[in-house]
């Protein structure tokens, strides 16, 4: 009963932003109905789209969780998608000096070394917020940009892969290289790595006494404190480990998905996991099914955009007016 | 009484959400009278008087005044009509004087150059008239809280109203300064103006007022003059009839037995020189010396913003103290983090208790156990035993009378006195050597209070000790072995039982006799 009615919102609020966003995709002059049909059914038409999706799925909820875990402690983590970026140059990195290692060696030593870059780019901004109390929604945004010309200068240097049009490094080592689920159309084990830590998140936050301090933490900072939690700790702990997760979506686009480092790996997950993450309204055991929704759109969009001619951006005007019905929803119940 | 009623309010109506906050109440002031509006927390008294005011629109009932309807739509409209109100919590600029508070939003003679002298001139005759005599120059942070409040008071005055209301004003204000304010409000009833005094004190309503109505849960229960009522009426009326008042501790009058404590035994608590600065420098507490024995139950009291804060905080370990040792049963605990006293050591219930103690994003299981959830039986290894805390937490529910849905409900849906209940259940749930509680008893109704009282009692039977600090005097009077006064962050006095005297420790509360009393601690 109560599930129900907490996804009324959800429902009216899709509904809803699919009918505003109908209204401009016939203004591009294209079949409304079609549209939908293509944006919503893509991804369990073939074997192919649904992988597609999945693929698309794993990096959204890892970024998500990577903004829904300092959440929890009332912090916000811009920095999701720079975690990533140089979770993913860590791995490719290591994937490559390593390459002829065999697979028991490399494969731990490139997740290992894109978390822990993760990790390390997520505890900059902690770090600045423990000592100096510096806004770490600025700190974390704004490494975003050095992580850009990072992976510019691996992907051009000496890494580079001279045959590609592109900036891209050379292929990391086979024994690099996340095992397949399936091999054709191709499913890495990513997927399993993203679904664990999401219910590993769920299990922490709802379960232990850390995950407890971690939400009194958020709650209310001042009386977490008051009584004898240690809530610096708490925020560092939580940027940190969103760094750790939103490195591991660059290690599986490396080590699962591309097996080379590519500029621009990084999409648009920040934002997508920022709206993720506010679409479930922080929750953590909601992410992933929201993850999935979105990218489904993802999917279908891209598609529509091939078939159709209609612009991908509408998607994006799908997904931003999900959110704002969603939240727009939060107004009118405390009516 | 023959005399025409000035004000009628006729079976006034205020639905909250689904809450009925007055249900069909009725009220009536005859001018020249004290009027005082009597119930616990929740009675729905400054609700009504807010509806009077403006603040609230009533949902039913008629407001007569002067033998016509009145439509209030806000305090200006109240003002105009002749209702002034002088809420608990003052409306005022502190960094303006007097004067420009007191003139702010009325038309001025001079509103170009800014000249008061003519405005000044009032507030000096209308001090002197109704002897609330105030410096219409002073800037009002400067002023002790007596002082704003007749400020505010004088505010009221000043914009020629008729009908007085008045908030529980004697909150935070010394005995002394009690007996001021009265002398004031018959001054000002016999210039024809009436008064409704707020309050949910009995003993003052007894002492001032001429009539006096009962609220209790939204429905008035009696209105009767002074002389035609002993206090077992209005007790009775305050509290219904779910009370026993033979055994209640908020009725005795203090007379409650205190059984011994044990002189011998190592103090629960022993404060050397105990002092704090902020990181300015500024001196919050200084030269803090006292011990307090197991067992006991040690008052302090003082105007608010007299370093109580800071020492709860010291003796919980939120703060260290800049100088000075703790010592807890002979163990040096200065420094120890709060996490580590919350085991069997301390119990906290925190003055600000939205601020300092309350989770809103988090449900009132989760609430119920802050600062407990590392210890057992909440919690095995890492992980919290949900279902165990559930259990327990349904048990406080009822025997604290928490009103709420269920362990689940998020805590923001609680009202101010539910949390409160929350934050009593959370410091007696655990064992506790020693408990700190500021202000434990703000926003409970008579029962409630009641039920926190002999809680405390309870605690002394087996040796744990209590450091009670309240801006209630009446409070600490009735329950408290022994009470010091706190002074700009010192302790100014400490009072046997025997010796409480209630003038006396409104003249250390105010600063005054502070070096006498020094004086006479260093003779005996």
């Amino acid at each position: 009963m109560t599930i129900v009615r907490k996804l009324v919102p959800y429902v009216i609020a899709i509904i809803a932003s699919f009918a505003a966003a109908g209204i401009f995709i016939a203004l591009t002059g294209a079949n409304v109905f079609q549209a939908y049909e293509t944006i919503l059914f893509t991804s369990f038409r073939t074997p192919n789209g649904f992988v597609q999706t999945l693929l698309k799925f794993i990096p959204l909820t890892l970024q998500a969780l990577a903004f829904t875990i300092p959440l929890t402690a009332g912090k916000f983590n811009m920095g999701g998608e720079g975690q990533m970026i140089v979770g993913a140059i860590a791995a490719s990195v290591v994937g490559i000096l390593g390459a002829d290692l065999p697979a028991v060696i490399l494969l731990p030593l490139v997740v290992l070394a894109g978390v822990a870059a993760g990790a390390i780019w997520g505890f900059i901004p902690a770090w600045l917020l423990y000592k100096f109390n510096i806004n770490e929604i600025l700190t974390s945004m704004l490494l975003n940009f050095v992580s850009f010309q990072i992976i510019d200068l691996v992907a051009t240097g000496a890494l580079r892969d001279p045959v590609a049009g592109h900036p891209t490094t050379v292929q990391i080592g086979q024994g690099g290289f996340l095992p397949m689920l399936i091999k054709n159309p191709p499913l890495n084990a990513g997927l399993i790595l993203a679904l664990l830590v999401a219910a590993g998140v769920y299990l922490y936050t709802t379960r232990t006494t850390g995950g407890y301090e971690l939400v009194a933490t958020g709650a209310n900072p001042r009386a977490a404190a008051v009584f004898g939690i240690n809530v610096k700790r708490m925020f560092v702990f939580s940027i940190v480990l969103a760094g750790a997760i939103a490195g591991l979506s660059g290690v599986i686009e490396v080590a699962g998905v591309q097996h080379r480092l590519i500029v621009g790996l990084q999409h648009n997950f920040l934002v997508l996991g920022v709206i993720i993450a506010l679409i479930s309204r922080g929750n953590n055991l909601a992410v992933p099914f929201v993850a999935f929704f979105i990218a489904i759109l993802e999917i279908g969009a891209s598609a529509m955009q091939r078939t159709m001619n209609v612009p991908i951006e509408m998607v994006f005007i799908v997904e931003a007016l999900v959110l704002l019905f969603v939240l727009l929803s939060d107004v009118f119940r405390r009516r | 009484m023959e005399k025409e009623a000035i004000l009628e309010l006729r079976n006034i109506r205020k639905v909250f959400d689904k809450n009925v906050a007055l249900d069909s109440v009725s009220f009536s002031l005859y001018p020249g009278e004290i009027h005082g509006l009597l119930g616990g927390n929740g009675a729905g008294k400054t609700t009504l008087m807010n509806v009077l005011y403006g603040l609230y629109r009533r949902d039913d009932g008629d407001i007569n005044f002067h033998g016509q309807k009145l439509n209030i739509q806000g305090p200006k409209d109240a003002i105009t009509h002749g209702i002034g109100m002088v809420h608990q919590h003052f409306l005022q600029i502190g960094s303006y004087t007097v004067l420009e508070n007191i003139v702010l939003g009325t038309d001025v003679s001079h509103p170009v150059t800014m000249k008061l002298s003519a405005e000044a001139q009032k507030i000096i005759d209308l001090g002197n008239r109704f002897r609330l005599p105030v410096d219409p120059n002073a800037v009002v942070d400067t002023l002790p809280v007596g002082t704003r409040q007749k400020v505010e008071i004088l505010k009221a005055l000043y914009r020629g109203v008729e009908v007085l209301i008045l908030d529980e004003p004697t909150t935070n204000l010394t005995p002394q300064e009690v007996d001021d304010l009265f002398e004031s409000l018959r001054v000002i009833v016999n210039e024809g103006l009436s008064i409704v005094f707020i309050t949910h004190k009995l003993r003052e309503v007894l002492h001032v007022c001429d009539r006096i109505t009962v609220l209790r849960e939204g429905r008035n229960i009696t209105s009767l003059t002074r002389a035609e009522a002993s206090e077992e009426i209005f007790v009775r009326a305050m509290v219904g009839d779910q009370m026993k008042i033979e055994g209640s501790v908020y009725f005795s009058h203090g007379s409650m037995a205190n059984t011994a404590v044990d002189e011998s035994a190592i103090p629960a608590l022993e404060m050397h020189d105990v002092g704090l600065k902020t990181k300015e420098g500024i001196s919050r507490l200084a030269g803090l010396n006292f011990q307090i024995r197991q067992g006991e139950l040690f008052g302090v009291a003082g105007v608010a913003g007299n370093g109580q804060r800071e020492l709860a905080e010291c003796v919980t370990g939120v703060v260290i103290p800049t100088e000075g040792k703790i010592l807890m049963k002979g163990e040096d605990v200065t420094g120890v983090s709060v996490c580590e006293l919350l085991k069997d050591w301390i119990s906290y219930i925190p003055e600000d208790r939205l601020h300092d103690g309350f989770l809103p994003k988090a449900n009132v299981a989760q609430n119920l156990i802050l600062g407990y959830h590392r210890q057992k039986p909440y919690c095995e290894g890492s992980f919290i035993k949900w279902d165990t805390v559930y259990d327990k937490v349904r048990g406080y529910i009822g025997e604290y009378k928490i009103k709420t849905n269920g362990p689940e409900d998020p805590g923001g849906n609680l009202s101010g006195g539910n949390i409160q209940r929350v934050m009593i259940a959370r410091a007696f749930s655990m064992n506790s050597h020693m408990m700190v509680a500021h202000n434990p008893t703000r926003g409970l109704d008579i029962p409630s209070m009641d039920f926190v009282y002999n809680k405390m009692l309870e605690r002394k039977e087996t040796g744990a000790s209590t450091l009670l600090i309240s801006e209630d005097l009446d409070e600490l009077l009735l329950i408290c072995d022994r009470i010091a006064v706190l002074y700009r962050g010192q302790i100014v006095g400490i009072l046997d039982r025997k010796d409480f005297d209630k003038y006396a420790i409104g003249r250390l509360m105010s600063g005054i006799q502070a070096e006498e009393t020094a004086d006479l601690r260093a003779a005996s």
